[in-house]
Order: structure tokens, then C-alpha cells, then sequence
């Protein structure tokens, strides 16, 4: 899939003697050691951490001490909010591209793809069609790094980065790297190559949300999860300061998405609802996407209105079902197919079939949308100790870091915006 | 809402009968007849420290004091009303309309106007006036005052909002109901006027009181007899029970020191009012409920510095920047009848309503708008569950009942008046906040007379396990109105408190319940958190009384949970 011929791989020992392995951009120098001191005063190194699946409720002094003091010490936007559809790879995209996923060419995770005639995550590069600050600032003579915890995220972001760890060791059934290894790669890449901007995915707390079978009453697994990956972000702050780095670093962390858990029969099916609509049913594709599905017409043009009004109205008479919408009303483009259908808190959609869902822990519909966001770190371009009422969204994240890197919007703009009331002017 | 004990019994301490202090003190105050005020410009501020009424002694000019409310970016409403000639009293339908001039200054001594104009005026809204000052500056203190011939209104201050999506690091709010003349003085409106930081002083209802004198007071004594004294049922009655509360001194220096934004709950029309009617109305013998209702409606929006008039809707919204908006509700104007017995058991009937489909179409639709963080919510009656302890006394209950309006249906208390009376349009609600996950949504009620700060759970049968809940809500206690020692007839902070702690503990969500004092609150909303402080006054009936802080607490951002806060006063 993805041609080796166009990269350079660089190996390095990690923590415990395993290997971390490193590609790079033809082009792109490989670092040498790292030299010490001598930081260019005008330099800033901002690194955007996504605590995957957070809410941001779960961010208190108590579970996760270290999230929380560079929360309280930096610049917090308690309104924050994902962006529909509320999954991994279009909230990653709307991070790095700012822009909605009617320009970005994602929109959910999960897609019917009319030129392919199926339904398949969108992980290829080629799905992401809009320039992403991982290369708008690397031709700007910037470095930059991606560490992505996640296979999809790897793949879909491609070879954008100036470097890029592919997750490695994979959980077979959850496809991402824990957050352990995936924080060796962040701190292996960054003594290594130093780059100017890293994006960096930890999976642990989503995928353990994802499969916390205690559900809304104890969830044990899920806590172990934040205790440890509020661990790894506290070990990557202390390596900085280690490093004498904090004092020109811009640390942002943000979650792409909240999580809500349901309870077994919660569970909505469209494929069920048009049981006894064979014909309908025969024409409709769904992709499902936790919290919500994608419904798209695949019959005859002559059907389509009436056929998609009729699988509207039998679809929103679900009683878990919160609301029908056309893909423009959200800002998806056509991959979204021709309708969404967003669950209400406490549900989950699975389709095709009703066991094709079984995990209790579910995003992607509007219960899930509040995530943390702050912007903290020890530059002295940051404000201190603010908290501000503006809507951040995911999809201010590219303006945000660009602005710090002073790179101008995209062609068209963006659609996010820079939260420049972070910054000390 | 709160029923009133009954017509019988009470002690009614007529001005000429009175003699035990606090009454002695009122009196000397009436006799002396010293707050004719009329065309002086008395400056916020330097009003006299008297509480008591001030008698229309003096023939013309601006009696009733200045008001503002509304505010918003660009423009806030003043109010005031003229007496233009000696008998042109409120509801007399007496005197010839007049042009009143308005001016708005950036500084009190009126160097650099902002806006001026002049707005006619006459019986036909009795006498009152009403503009709306615009072209103003956001987020900046006012000056303003009225005058006719040679009469000039005391001056007032007021506040626009900031502008819209402007950050704003600090908005604090006096928030007060419940304040019936007759069971004591307004000194909490004192209180607040004197404190000099707040930016808007937000009304829950009850403004004032139907009842005549005898009829609902401080336990059995009528600390202030209402003029007219009948309870109000025509315009002239409602006017001129309006114009006797503006007559307060308290109040009149709160309205002219801090801009309202108000909402009405029952009192202002009748007890436990509903769409088509009243618990304290006869249809017939005291007119029609349509008559009576525009009546109370006209005076109002006659009386009241609100943008509202007749015909129109009182629901409305406000924002302070990108921190909070307010929407006022309208719990009265377009509720299905309270259930009243087990023949009307459908509490939770979709087809009753308590806010009507656009009021709530409304209300929904701003809890999910993006442009402020916080929302606030002017809830005239309360939202939280309140399940009944069974280990009460029957006397208990009957205390409790009186005081939540609550009816006992199929041996089981509802509280019917409020939310919990309409179970339908509350889960639409609450089933909106959930599936929306709306981060800050607080709702601010008063009308029973009592302090409460409670989570709103997501489901009151999960909430002892899971904690989970979708929203907040502070009650503010009752300026002056009786309350649940009044009505048990014990000293404060004694039976109560076992009552309290019944109710919390049947009531998880509910963390902190004052069934006894009289009082203020004082909200502060910053980005990080909201927080309320509860003031207690040491004694409703005296025109001198102190204001000590109670308690505060507070909902952090995005937690959509009460918790106590320490430190002191804000």
C-alpha cells in the first residue's frame, strides 16, 4: 500500500530495549544526536497531544494530576466541542487541515464509497483531500512529525509529516499501539529530530472506553486507562523539561471526541428497522459509525426522493434515534452519503447486523460532542492560568498552531479559528 | 406559586393599630413624611437609609423612582412614571397626557449625553414611561434621569451588556423573588443596591402580591398593608399595587442602581395561575380569567422596566458576550391546569404542557446554540425532582406541602405548581440536555421561598448510583415571603432542619436545602465557574435588618454538578 522505495527509515533504541523505527520524506535530513542547549530564543515547538475518546469530566486532580495542572496552568476552553461526525479520523483531519469535512473529503470514519460499491474506513492518504499543516509547514522550511497511535490515522495521514512513527506493537483487535509505545516513539522522534511541530494520537483511553464493559456504573478499565496515559503525557513533560525544551514549548491537548456508553439493549439497527421494507432495504447502504450511521441510496434515481423520505420517517421513529440529517446541514460532503441518523445518549447504531456492534462505549453522535481542549507548556508566547468562554472546536486547531508558525490560511481559508487569545501578542 | 395559609385568622396591624416595633419605627417614617422626593435629582446612592414606604405625599412629579432593565449590546430600557398633576395617581385614569424628556450620560453629572429624547406618556398607560435608550456603547456604565416642567426624576444607573461574542471574565448578578410587602420589609433589595458590583439584578417573580391586607402577610402579622386593600383583580386594583411596591425605598434604590431583567411567575396575576385560570380565582365573581390576566398583564407591562408589552411574549433572551446568556421564562401564560386530584393523574401526560410547544421550541433551541458558554435559565419554578421523604410527620408534610404547592395524589406528594407536575415537558428537557450533552446549562428559580442548590439528574433512579447529571440548579429564597418555619411556627433553623435533611437524603441531587431564611443571592459567572452566594437577613420584619452570608456553592465548567465553595464572600 504504501510504496517503502519513497522512504528513509531511521531506527532508534527505546526505553526497554526495544526498537522504535522512524521514516522519513525524501529530502528531509536526518538529524544528527541532539545538540545540547543553544535553543534559538525565537523558536517555538508546539506539540498537539489527542487523549483519544477523553471527556472532559475525566480530567480532575484526582485521576489524571498531570493533565489537570497543565490544564489549570495554561489556557483552558471548557465550551470545547468535536465536530461532526464525532469519530476519530474526521476530528484528526478537521486538526490538521481546519477545515469541515465538505473540504476535506472526510467525513466519518466509516463510509460507503460509491465508486467502490462498499462500505470501508477512511485510512487510505488519498481519502484526505485537502493540504494539512504536517506539510504546509514543512514546506515552509518547518519540521514536523506525526504519532499516531491508531493504524487508520497512520494511513490516512500518509507520509505528510517530515517524520512519522507507524504504530508498532499493534493490538490485534483494537489496531492501535498503546499509549506506552506510542510515547517512547514521541520522545524517541523528538530527541532524535527535534521537529518544529509533532501531532501525536494516544489511543488507550478510547479503546479501553470502547471496550469497558462496567459501563456508566464503575468504569474500572477506563480509569486504569486515564491514571496511565495521564502518566505518559506527565513522562513527556518532564523529558522537555529534562531537556531544557519546556521554556519554547506549546503543549495542546485535546480529546477528537467524548464517549457515552449504553447498555445491551440499547442498540438500534437500521438494517433491522427495514426488515419488512426489503426493497427499501435492498437500496440503502449504512455505514456505521458508533453513535451514528450513514445511510446512502444505491437504487434507481427515479426511487431515490421518495425511497430516502420513506427510510427518513421509518428511521426517526426509532425511539433511540435523536434526529435525521441531511449531510450539508453538518458540513459533510457527499462521501457522508444521503442521510445521518444520530442516536441519543445512552444508544449505539449497529449495522449491518445487530451484533456488528457489540461495545458498550460508542461516539459519533452529538451526546458525545464536549471534549478538553487547553493549550499549556512553558513558552513564553502563552498565557497563564486563563479560562475562556469561546467555542473552540477541533477544527481550531490548524489555524491555532499555524498562526504560531505565522503560516497564512490555506487556499479558501479555514474554517476553524485561531484561538489566538492563548497567546501573548 | 405557595399557597396562602387562608383568609381567616390573621393579626392585620393596620398604620393606625400598629405600635410594636418594627411597626413603631414605619410609622414615625410615615408620619414624619419625609421621602417626598419630588423633582429633587438625588444621586444613587445618597438615598436615605429608611426602609419603610414612602407615603405619595408629595403632589407631582416622579414618585415612584427610575428603573432600567434589559440591557443588551447597544441600548437598555428606562422606566419611570410621572404624577403630573396632583391627582393623577396611579389607576385614577386621572390627568392629561404629557411629554416626558430622558436623557443618558456617561458621567452623573450629565457633561457627556449619550442619548436623550422625550417620550409621551398619559392615563392611558398610567402615566407610565417607557423608552428604549439606544446608540449606547456595550459593556459601559450609564447615567440617566427623566423630567417634566420643572421636575427632575432622581438619577439612575445602569449597564449595557457587552457586546456579543465579546469575552467577558466576570459577570455577577443580584438574584432575588418572592417579596410580599406585606410580610416585611425589603431590605435584601437594600442590600443589594448598596453592594455597588453587580451588573444586573435578575427577578424570578412574585414581584408582588395579589392578596388583600389580611389575607397573606409574615405569619399572622401584616407588617405592611397593600393599597388597594382588596385583593387586585381589575387594571386600576393591579396599577395601583404596582406603583404602591415602586413606592419602597429599597426597591426604588436597587431599580436605580442596577438594571433588572425579570420574568413573572404567579403572584403577579393570581395564585398558582395557569392558562385558563387561577387557584385564587373565581371566575364570575372576580371577572374573567382573560379580563383579569390582560389586566395584570397591562399593569405589568405598564409598571415593570421590561420589554414587554401586551399581546407580545415575555420569554426572552440575553447575552453578556461570549459568557452567558439568560432566557426569562414564562411558566404561567401558557400552562395546562395543575393536577389536582387522582381524577387528573396525568402528571406526566404529553398533552399538558407547562411551558407551551414555541416557549419550549424556544428554550431548546438556546441550549444548543454555540455563541455563549454558560446558559442560564430565569426558571420561575423549580426543575429538580423533589421526592418526598416518608418519614415526615403529617404536619411536616402538610408544612412542606403549603409550601411546594404540592398536592398529595393516590397518597403520594406531587408537586404540582412545578415541574414536577408536568413530567412530560421536563423529560423533553432533560432528554435535550443529555443527547445534546449541553455543558453549562444552570437553571435559576425562585418562587418557594427556600434555597436550594441541586444537581439535575439525567434519571433520578440512577443518580444515587452513577451521579450523572445534565444540568444545575440554585433556588434563591423569598425576599420577604413566608417560609417553612413561618408556617410551622417554629423559630428559625430549629424544626426545619430535620425536614432538610429528610428531604436530602430522599433527594441525593439535592445538596444543600434552607427551608427557613429570608434573603439574597449573588451569582458570579466567570469562564472557570459559576457560583452562588445565599444572604440570610436576620429579621424579614424590620427595616433595619442585617444580611449575613449562609453558604456558598458553586458548578465548575462542564461539570454540571453543585459543589460547596469556601473563602468567604465575593
Amino acid at each position: 500500500m504504501r510504496g517503502t522505495d519513497r522512504r528513509q527509515f531511521l531506527t532508534l533504541a527505546a526505553i526497554g530495549g526495544a526498537s522504535i523505527v522512524l521514516s522519513a520524506t525524501p529530502g528531509v535530513a536526518w538529524a544528527g544526536a541532539k545538540k545540547p542547549g543553544g535553543i534559538p530564543a525565537a523558536r517555538t515547538r508546539v506539540y498537539v497531544l489527542v487523549v483519544d475518546g477523553c471527556r472532559p469530566d475525566e480530567i480532575t486532580a484526582e485521576l489524571t494530576p498531570r493533565l489537570a495542572a497543565l490544564r489549570a496552568s495554561g489556557v483552558d476552553f471548557p465550551a470545547a466541542r468535536s465536530l461532526p461526525v464525532m469519530e476519530t479520523i474526521p476530528n484528526h483531519v478537521m486538526m490538521m487541515t481546519g477545515v469541515r469535512p465538505d473540504r476535506s473529503g472526510v467525513p466519518a470514519n466509516s463510509v460507503y464509497v460509491r465508486a467502490e460499491g462498499a462500505v470501508r474506513t477512511l485510512e487510505r492518504a488519498t481519502d484526505l483531500r485537502f493540504p494539512t499543516l504536517l506539510e504546509r509547514l514543512r514546506e515552509r522550511g518547518y519540521t514536523t512529525g506525526s504519532v499516531l497511535s491508531k493504524e487508520y490515522l497512520f494511513g490516512v495521514f500518509g507520509e505528510r509529516a517530515s517524520y512519522r512513527w507507524e504504530p508498532s506493537p499493534v493490538i490485534p483487535v483494537t489496531g492501535h499501539a498503546p499509549d506506552t509505545a506510542t510515547m517512547d516513539a514521541l520522545i524517541a522522534m523528538v530527541d532524535s529530530q527535534d521537529p518544529d511541530f509533532v501531532f501525536t494520537n494516544l489511543g488507550d483511553v478510547d479503546r479501553v472506553g470502547h471496550s469497558d464493559v462496567t459501563g456508566t456504573t464503575l468504569q474500572a478499565a477506563r480509569t486504569g486507562a486515564l491514571r496511565q496515559t495521564d502518566g505518559q503525557v506527565g513522562r513527556f513533560v518532564d523529558h522537555l523539561r529534562a531537556a531544557g525544551t519546556w521554556e519554547s514549548s506549546v503543549l495542546m491537548v485535546l480529546a477528537d471526541h467524548s464517549m457515552d456508553w449504553s447498555i445491551p439493549s440499547n442498540v438500534i439497527s437500521v438494517d433491522r428497522i427495514l426488515s419488512d421494507r426489503p426493497e427499501l432495504r435492498a437500496q440503502i447502504a449504512i455505514a456505521q459509525n458508533g453513535g451514528a450511521d450513514l445511510l446512502t441510496w444505491t437504487g434507481g434515481e427515479a426511487g431515490r426522493v421518495p425511497g430516502l423520505a420513506e427510510v427518513r420517517r421509518l428511521v426517526a421513529g426509532h425511539p433511540g434515534v435523536l434526529s435525521i440529517h441531511e449531510p450539508g446541514e453538518l458540513r459533510l460532503g457527499p462521501e457522508a452519503g444521503d442521510l445521518v441518523a444520530y442516536c441519543r445518549a445512552g444508544w449505539r447504531f449497529s449495522d449491518p447486523y445487530i451484533v456488528s456492534n457489540p461495545i458498550p462505549g460508542n461516539h459519533g453522535h452529538p451526546a458525545t460532542e464536549p471534549i478538553p481542549f487547553f493549550i499549556s507548556g512553558g513558552s513564553p508566547r502563552l498565557a497563564t492560568a486563563r479560562v475562556l468562554s469561546e467555542p473552540a472546536r477541533t477544527v481550531d486547531v490548524a489555524p491555532t498552531v499555524g498562526a504560531l508558525f505565522g503560516l497564512g490560511a490555506p487556499k479558501g481559508g479555514y474554517d476553524g479559528t485561531a484561538r489566538i487569545t492563548a497567546f501573548v501578542s | 406559586m405557595n399557597k396562602r395559609p387562608g383568609r381567616a385568622v390573621p393579626q392585620v396591624k393596620s398604620p393606625q393599630t400598629g405600635g410594636m416595633p418594627p411597626l413603631t419605627r414605619r410609622n414615625l417614617l410615615r408620619s414624619a413624611g419625609v421621602f417626598a422626593l419630588a423633582g429633587a435629582a438625588t444621586t444613587v446612592g445618597t438615598l436615605p437609609a429608611q426602609a419603610a414606604v414612602r407615603a405619595p405625599l408629595a403632589p407631582t412629579g416622579f414618585l415612584h423612582g427610575v428603573a432600567s432593565g434589559d440591557p443588551m449590546g447597544d441600548s437598555v430600557l428606562l422606566w419611570t412614571r410621572v404624577t403630573p398633576v396632583p391627582g393623577a395617581t396611579p389607576g385614577s385614569g386621572a390627568g392629561a397626557d404629557v411629554t416626558v424628556k430622558w436623557e443618558v450620560a456617561e458621567d452623573s453629572g450629565f457633561l457627556r449625553v449619550a442619548a436623550r429624547g422625550s417620550v409621551k406618556t398619559g392615563p392611558g398607560r398610567d402615566h407610565t414611561v417607557k423608552v428604549i435608550a439606544g446608540g449606547l456603547r456595550a459593556g459601559t456604565s450609564y447615567w440617566y434621569r427623566f423630567s417634566l416642567a420643572g421636575a427632575t426624576s432622581v438619577t439612575g444607573r445602569t449597564r449595557t451588556a457587552p457586546a456579543a461574542g465579546a469575552p467577558v471574565d466576570r459577570l455577577r448578578l443580584g438574584v432575588v423573588s418572592c417579596a410580599n410587602l406585606q410580610a416585611g420589609y425589603f431590605t435584601a433589595y437594600r442590600h443589594l443596591a448598596d453592594r455597588g458590583d453587580l451588573d444586573v439584578v435578575l427577578h424570578l417573580g412574585d414581584y408582588l402580591y395579589e392578596y388583600a391586607p389580611g389575607e397573606y402577610q409574615a405569619r399572622d402579622v401584616v407588617v405592611r398593608p397593600h393599597d388597594p386593600a382588596v385583593e387586585m383583580t381589575t387594571l386600576s386594583h393591579y396599577r395601583r399595587r404596582h406603583a404602591q411596591y415602586k413606592t419602597d425605598l429599597d426597591l426604588q434604590a436597587l431599580h436605580a442602581a442596577v438594571p433588572f431583567v425579570v420574568t413573572w411567575d404567579d403572584h403577579e396575576f393570581a395564585n398558582d395561575a395557569w392558562s385558563g385560570g387561577a387557584e385564587n380565582h373565581t371566575e364570575g365573581a372576580e371577572g374573567t380569567w382573560a379580563a383579569r390576566r390582560a389586566a395584570s398583564q397591562q399593569a405589568y407591562a405598564e409598571w415593570m422596566p421590561v420589554r414587554f408589552e401586551p399581546g407580545g411574549h415575555i420569554y426572552r433572551r440575553f447575552a453578556f458576550g461570549s459568557l452567558a446568556s439568560i432566557s426569562m421564562l414564562d411558566l404561567r401564560s401558557y400552562r395546562s391546569q395543575q393536577a389536582s386530584s387522582i381524577v387528573d393523574p396525568a402528571i406526566g401526560s404529553p398533552a399538558r404542557t407547562l411551558t407551551g410547544e414555541a416557549q419550549m421550541d424556544w428554550l431548546l433551541d438556546g441550549f444548543s446554540r454555540a455563541d455563549t458558554q454558560w446558559k442560564l435559565v430565569g426558571n420561575p419554578v423549580m426543575i429538580a425532582p423533589v421526592r418526598f421523604p416518608s418519614t415526615l410527620s403529617s404536619q411536616e408534610i402538610g408544612a412542606v406541602e403549603q409550601l411546594l404547592g404540592t398536592t398529595t395524589i393516590d397518597g403520594v406528594p406531587y408537586n404540582v405548581d412545578q415541574w414536577d407536575g408536568y413530567t412530560a415537558d421536563r423529560s423533553r428537557v432533560i432528554s435535550h440536555l443529555r443527547d445534546n450533552a449541553i455543558s453549562d446549562a444552570v437553571f435559576l428559580t425562585g418562587d418557594i421561598h427556600s434555597a436550594w442548590a441541586c444537581d439535575v439528574p439525567a434519571d433520578p433512579l440512577t443518580y444515587p448510583t452513577n451521579g450523572a447529571s445534565v444540568a444545575t440548579e440554585l433556588v434563591c429564597t423569598s425576599v420577604t415571603s413566608d417560609n417553612l418555619d413561618d408556617i410551622l411556627r417554629t423559630p428559625p433553623r430549629t424544626a426545619s432542619v430535620a425536614v432538610e435533611e429528610a428531604f436530602k437524603a430522599a433527594n441525593p441531587h439535592v445538596k444543600y436545602l434552607d427551608f427557613d431564611s429570608h434573603g439574597f443571592s449573588v451569582l458570579e459567572v466567570t469562564p472557570g465557574a459559576l457560583r452562588m452566594d445565599w444572604y440570610v437577613l436576620s429579621d424579614r420584619t424590620n427595616p433595619a435588618s442585617t444580611s449575613t452570608l449562609s453558604t456558598s456553592w458553586q458548578v465548575t465548567a462542564g461539570s454540571r454538578a453543585v459543589s460547596r465553595v469556601g473563602g468567604g464572600a465575593l
